[in-house]
C-alpha cells in the first residue's frame, strides 16, 4: 500500500516515529539527516551497550525501512536541494522548534509554491502558536503538561511518567492519520496542508480529563490502575507474578463467586451486584479477591476465568509478551538484518490487511546511504557535483 | 472546517470507548458514520454511565458527531437491512468478540459479497486470529498483557501499579482510522475492498518498540525506569508548594543545567565539579534531586515551570483535569471545546490536537438521540415508504 507515495522525514525524535508509521504501510520515506548525523543516532540503548552511530536501537526502531541521505538544510546550497526533493515529494514530515524552517528560508508558504500538493506535517510540544509556542519540551514534560502523569501512578507516591517516549509516539500516531487524512483529500481535490500537532494536546485527549473537571465536577487523581467505575477491575496477586482481573457485568460477578465456592458470604450481598456499588465497596472487595486470585499461577487463573467469559489476562513482563502463544501466532515479530546489528525480530504494524501483517520494515539506513541513489539517481546530480557538496558539507 | 472525508460512509456497530473513538475520529472530519444499536439488547454500555441513556457525558464525548439508528440483529429482517445498509458505506466497523458477526451471517466475506470494495475493520482485544482470540479483555487488561503496566512504574516496587488510563481504547482511536484510510486510499487505485484486523494489544505492543529489540537484542529483561532518563539529568518529577503538586523538569545538556543553577539562584551550584557533566550529575543523582527538590518545594508548580521556560529549561507542571481546563495556552489554540446537548446543556471538553491549513475537525455535535436518523436510513438510503418504516419499528426490527 501506499508505495507510490514519497516523504521526506526532516523529524527529530520527537517526531519520527510518524514516518516510520508511514513506512510500515508502505511509503517511501527517505530521512534528510544533518551531515553529521540525525541526534538519534546518539541515543541509547546501543547494541550490548556500545554507543556508535549505526547501532542505535532506539534509532532502529524508528527508522526501520526508511532511506538516508544527509543534508545541510541551514546552507543555501541544502535549501535549494530541498527545495527541489519537496518538488517531487508528497509528504514533508519535521519536529524542529516552530519558526525553525521559516527562518531557514523553508516556511509552508515556500514549499508550497514549489509543489502545491505538499503535505507538511510538524510536530511539536506545544504546536506552533500560542503563549506557550516556544517552551523548550522533551517527553516527560508533554505528558505531565497533557494530564496524564497526574492520573499515573500509586496514590502515595509521585506521579510517574509511562515507558518509552509516550508524549513524542502519541503524537506522531496523531500526526500519521493528518498525513493519511490530507493524502484522502488531496486525491478528492484538495490543496496540500500544512499539520500542527501539539504533542500536549495529543495526550490531553485521552481519558476524559478536561470534561469530568469542567463539566462533571469531577477530578481524577492517582491510584494505580484501580478502575473508577467498578470492582474488582485492577492488579490482582497470583503465586507467580499478577494479573488484571476486569469485572463490570453482574454476570461477570456472578460467575467469579461460582468459581470461587468458599467465597466468603458477605460477597453475595444483593447491593454487590451492580458495578457501581462494588466500586464503593472496593476496600472490602479487592483484599479477599486477591486471596482467591493468589492461590492459582497466573495462566491457571487467567484460563480458568476465561473459561467462564470473564476479562482476565497476565501482567506480562515485555519478555513475557514477547514469549506469549497468542504473540507468536500473529506473527508480531519479523525478521530483519543489518551489517552493524545481525540478524533481530523487529516489531511489526499492529493490524492484519486481509489476513497479512505488513512486512517488518528493514534494517535502519546508514546515515547517508542513499545519497548517491536520490541525489544521483533521482535528482540527476553528477558524481563531480556530488563530491563538490560534499566537500562544502553540504551533504 | 475541513471536510477532508465528506462522501465517506461508516457503519458502525462498535461499543465502549476503542471502536467508538475509531469511528468518531473518521466522523470528526467529515466522514457519515452511522452508529447502529438496538433497544433489544443492543445498547452501548457506555450509555448506562449516569441515569439516563439520552444523557450519560461519556458517551457524548466518544460518539461525537455521528448518527444514530437502531437495527434489532436478533430479528432476521434486522440482520438484512443491516446488510444492506452496509452495501451503501465504504466502511463497517466493529468491537465484538471474534465469531460474533459471522454468526450473524455478517462475517466479512458476508459483507465482501455484498459490496467487494468495502473496508471492513474488526477491533477485537487481542486480534480475530490465534488461539487466545475469543478471550475477553477490557483496556486494563490488554495494558497488562502488552508490558505497558509492567513497566509504568517506579523502579524497585513491589508490585505493579500502572495509570487510571486506557491507553488501548485512545490508540485505537487513531490506529484504525490510519489503516481505514491507507485501504481508502489503495482503494482509489485498485477498486479492491479490504478486511483489517487491529488487535487494541498490538497497538500497546508497538509503543514499545525500542524497549522491545533492547530485550531481543541484548537479550535482557526489561525494568520500570520512573521517570528517569539514561541520558538526561537532573530528570524527574519534582514536588512544589501546594498538595499534590508536581514540576517535572528535564535538563538536556549542560547549558540549560548552568541556566537551571541562576534560575534558582544558585551560583555555587553552577561551580560546584558534582554537578558540572551529564555523567557527573547521574552519578550524583540523589544529591541533585535534593537541591532541586528542596527549591521547588517552596514555589507554586506554574511558578516553577514558567521560571525555567523562560531560561529555555524544559518543565511542565503535571497538570491535573483542572488545570488542563483552565490552561491559557489550550484555550489560545482553541483546544478547549464546547458541546451543547439538549438534556445536558454546555459540555467543556478536550477539542482534538492536529490543525490543518484548511481548518481543524468538523464542529463538534452531541449525537442525536437513540434511532434519531431511523426515517432517513430507511427511506433515503434504503428506499422503503413510510408504510413500510411503520410497519419495521412496530414489529421492533427497527429497534
Amino acid at each position: 500500500m501506499l508505495n507510490d507515495l514519497v516523504a521526506l522525514d526532516l523529524a527529530g525524535l520527537q517526531g519520527q516515529f510518524t514516518g516510520r508509521i508511514l513506512a510500515d504501510l508502505g511509503m517511501r520515506v527517505i530521512k534528510v539527516e544533518p551531515p553529521g548525523g540525525d541526534r538519534c543516532r546518539a541515543v541509547g540503548p546501543f547494541k550490548d551497550d556500545v554507543p556508535d552511530r549505526e547501532s542505535s536501537l532506539r534509532f532502529a526502531f524508528l527508522n526501520a525501512g526508511k532511506e538516508s541521505i544527509t543534508l545541510d538544510i541551514e546552507s543555501a546550497d541544502g535549501r535549494e536541494i530541498l527545495l527541489e526533493l519537496a518538488g517531487r515529494a508528497d509528504v514533508l514530515i519535521e519536529s524542529h522548534a516552530p519558526g525553525h524552517l521559516a527562518a531557514a528560508g523553508l516556511d509552508h508558504e515556500t514549499l508550497k509554491a514549489r509543489n502545491p500538493g505538499l503535505i507538511v506535517a510538524s510536530v511539536t510540544g506545544f504546536g506552533q502558536y500560542g503563549p506557550h509556542a516556544a517552551f523548550a519540551t522533551t517527553d516527560i514534560v508533554a505528558v505531565a503538561t497533557g494530564g496524564l502523569m497526574y492520573i499515573s501512578g500509586a496514590a502515595g507516591l509521585p506521579p510517574v511518567r509511562p515507558p518509552e517516549t509516550q508524549g513524542y509516539y502519541y503524537a506522531s500516531v496523531f500526526a500519521a492519520y493528518g498525513v493519511l487524512l490530507a493524502l484522502y483529500a488531496r486525491g478528492s481535490g484538495a490543496a496540500g496542508q500544512a499539520i500542527d500537532v501539539s504533542m500536549q494536546e495529543s495526550i490531553a485527549t485521552q481519558e476524559h480529563m478536561i470534561r469530568e473537571a469542567a463539566f462533571d465536577g469531577v477530578a481524577i487523581t492517582r491510584n494505580g490502575s484501580q478502575h473508577k467505575h467498578t470492582a474488582p477491575a485492577n492488579i490482582f496477586a497470583c503465586k507467580d507474578g499478577h494479573v488484571f482481573l476486569f469485572i463490570l457485568a453482574a454476570r461477570d460477578w456472578a460467575r467469579l463467586l461460582a468459581l470461587w465456592p468458599d467465597h466468603p458470604p458477605e460477597l453475595d450481598a444483593e447491593e454487590l451486584r451492580p458495578p457501581h456499588h462494588r466500586r464503593a465497596h472496593v476496600e472490602l472487595i479487592n483484599p479477599l479477591v486477591e486471596q482467591f486470585t493468589s492461590r492459582y499461577t497466573k495462566a491457571e487463573l487467567t484460563t480458568l476465568l476465561q473459561e467462564s467469559g470473564i476479562p482476565c489476562l497476565p501482567v506480562n513482563s515485555p519478555s513475557d509478551f514477547l514469549a506469549q502463544e497468542q504473540v507468536l501466532a500473529r506473527d508480531f515479530l519479523g525478521e530483519v538484518s543489518s551489517p552493524k546489528l545481525g540478524t533481530y525480530s523487529m516489531p511489526r504494524f499492529p493490524a492484519l490487511f486481509n489476513g497479512e501483517r505488513p512486512p517488518a520494515s528493514g534494517p535502519p539506513p546508514s546515515c547517508g546511504q542513499h545519497n548517491t541513489a536520490i541525489y544521483g539517481g533521482w535528482l540527476g546530480r553528477s558524481a563531480a557535483e556530488l563530491e563538490l557538496l560534499a566537500a562544502r558539507g553540504v551533504i | 472546517m475541513a471536510g477532508f472525508l465528506d462522501g465517506v460512509r461508516v457503519l458502525s456497530l462498535a461499543t465502549g470507548i476503542a471502536g467508538p473513538n475509531a469511528a468518531r475520529m473518521l466522523a470528526n472530519y467529515g466522514a457519515e458514520v452511522f452508529k447502529v444499536e438496538s433497544r433489544a439488547g443492543g445498547l452501548d454500555a457506555f450509555r448506562s454511565y449516569g441515569d439516563n441513556p439520552e444523557a450519560s457525558p461519556r458517551f457524548v464525548e466518544v460518539n461525537l458527531n455521528t448518527r444514530s439508528v437502531t437495527l434489532n440483529l436478533k430479528h432476521p429482517e434486522g440482520v438484512a437491512l443491516l446488510k444492506e445498509l452496509a452495501t451503501h458505506c465504504d466502511v463497517v466497523m466493529d468491537n465484538f468478540r471474534p465469531g460474533v458477526m459471522e454468526r450473524l451471517g455478517l462475517g466479512p466475506q458476508d459483507l465482501l459479497a455484498a459490496r467487494p470494495d468495502l473496508i471492513v475493520v474488526r477491533m477485537p482485544g487481542l486480534g480475530s486470529t490465534g488461539p487466545l482470540s475469543g478471550y475477553g479483555t477490557w483496556g486494563p487488561t490488554l495494558t497488562a498483557y502488552s508490558g505497558l503496566t509492567y513497566l509504568w512504574n517506579h523502579p524497585g516496587q513491589d508490585r505493579p501499579v500502572g495509570s487510571q488510563g486506557v491507553y488501548p481504547d485512545y490508540l485505537t482511536g487513531e490506529m484504525a482510522p490510519i489503516a481505514v484510510l491507507a485501504a481508502l486510499i489503495e482503494r482509489r487505485r485498485t477498486g479492491a475492498g479490504t478486511v483489517i484486523d487491529v488487535a487494541q494489544v498490538d497497538l500497546a505492543a508497538y509503543m514499545l518498540g525500542t524497549t522491545f529489540l533492547d530485550v531481543l537484542v541484548n537479550e535482557r529483561p526489561a525494568e520500570p525506569v520512573g521517570n528517569d532518563s539514561a541520558h538526561m539529568a537532573p530528570h524527574g518529577c519534582y514536588r512544589c508548594a501546594g498538595e499534590d503538586r508536581w514540576c517535572v523538569i528535564a535538563v538536556q545538556d549542560d547549558r540549560q543545567w548552568q541556566a537551571l543553577c541562576e534560575t534558582i539562584g544558585a551560583a555555587e551550584l553552577a561551580a560546584d565539579p558534582r554537578f558540572a557533566t551529564f555523567s557527573a550529575r547521574a552519578r550524583n543523582k540523589a544529591e541533585l534531586d535534593a537541591v532541586i527538590a528542596a527549591w521547588t518545594a517552596g514555589h507554586d508548580p506554574f511558578e516553577v515551570m514558567n521560571a525555567l521556560q523562560a531560561a529555555a529549561v524544559p518543565a511542565g507542571v503535571v497538570q491535573s483535569g483542572g488545570d488542563l481546563a483552565a490552561d491559557e495556552h489550550l484555550a489560545a489554540r482553541g483546544f478547549i471545546e464546547t458541546v451543547t446537548h439538549p438534556v445536558l446543556g454546555e459540555m467543556r471538553m478536550a477539542g482534538l490536537p492536529m490543525q490543518f491549513s484548511a481548518g481543524g475537525h468538523e464542529p463538534y455535535r452531541s449525537p442525536p438521540p437513540l434511532g434519531a436518523d431511523n426515517a432517513y436510513v430507511i427511506t433515503e438510503l434504503l428506499g422503503r415508504d413510510h408504510a413500510e418504516l411503520e410497519r419495521l419499528q412496530r414489529e421492533e426490527i427497527v429497534y
